[in-house]
């Protein structure tokens, strides 16, 4: 199977942990060489992030049982980068239009 | 130890609990009986009950309030969090609640038993060291507030004078008799 070079994830989690447990539990997998998280909604129970994993081989099970262990649920997989080198998206005419 | 604010409510009440309580103890068996043994046996027993209830009271209380907390945060996050970290946070708080409630109400306790341990066992001596002991409460209760330190130590002290007072009239009421 193609190694996942990026992942780009929203996730909803509880406040606590805070976004620097979270972000620092999924750097300490294998493989994964860096983590961006960045929050854009938070209510009094809950906060929605968005994490860009990005690796030389990860583990996408591993990245989802690390965030479901720390009480967060993922959403949708926004964005996947897979393959031997990461390919950025294109933009198209469609896009500028 | 790098204490919150959280255990220091427990700190507090613990210990309040426990130092007003035994001295009561002290003070209403020292009307009957000057024998230092039984004091020591009375005040003893009272602290160790005081001790365990406090402890056991705080376990359920948290244990429910948490479980509450975890079920809003579950609704919100449409998920179980069952054998999460979140859960185990909420599991260690709920045992180190209890576990300082129970042990400040115990050292609490020791406060006016220590002159009757170290045979300079008086109602008076007692006294005097509980009201030292609840300076020192109203101080960290001042810092942990970070409110004046001087109000702190004045409604700390006062309100437990009053509890001593009260007994004391009790006291004073059965002598009459």
């Amino acid at each position: 199977m193609s190694q996942i070079k990026r992942l780009v994830l929203d996730v909803l989690k509880p406040h606590e942990p805070t976004m620097i447990e979270v972000a620092s539990a999924i750097g300490d997998i294998q493989d994964v060489d860096g983590v961006n998280m960045s929050l854009y909604e938070v209510d009094q129970q809950t906060e929605n992030v968005k994490i860009t994993v990005e690796g030389s081989d990860i583990d996408y099970d591993i990245v989802l049982r690390t965030i479901e262990n720390l009480g967060a649920v993922v959403h949708s997989v926004d964005e996947i980068i897979a393959g031997k080198k990461i390919v950025e998206e294109e933009e198209t005419l469609h896009d500028r239009g | 130890m790098n204490l919150n604010i959280e255990e220091g409510r427990y700190i507090i009440l613990g210990s309040i609990d426990g130092l007003l309580a035994t001295l009561g103890i002290i003070v209403g068996v020292s009307v009957t009986s000057a024998s230092n043994p039984v004091i020591v046996s009375a005040a003893f027993g009272g602290a160790i009950a005081l001790a365990l209830t406090n402890g056991l009271g705080s376990y359920l209380a948290e244990s429910t309030i948490e479980h509450g907390k975890l079920a809003v945060t579950e609704k919100s996050l449409l998920r179980d969090l069952s054998n999460t970290y979140v859960e185990s946070l909420s599991r260690r708080k709920i045992m180190k609640d209890a576990v300082f409630s129970g042990a400040a109400s115990f050292l609490g306790s020791l406060v006016p038993i220590s002159p009757y341990l170290l045979s300079v066992g008086s109602v008076i001596v007692s006294v005097a060291l509980s009201l030292i002991s609840l300076v020192a409460l109203g101080i960290y209760a001042g810092y942990i507030s970070k409110q004046s330190y001087i109000v702190s130590v004045i409604k700390m002290v006062g309100l437990g004078a009053l509890i001593i007072v009260a007994v004391q009239l009790l006291r004073i009421s059965h002598l009459i008799q």
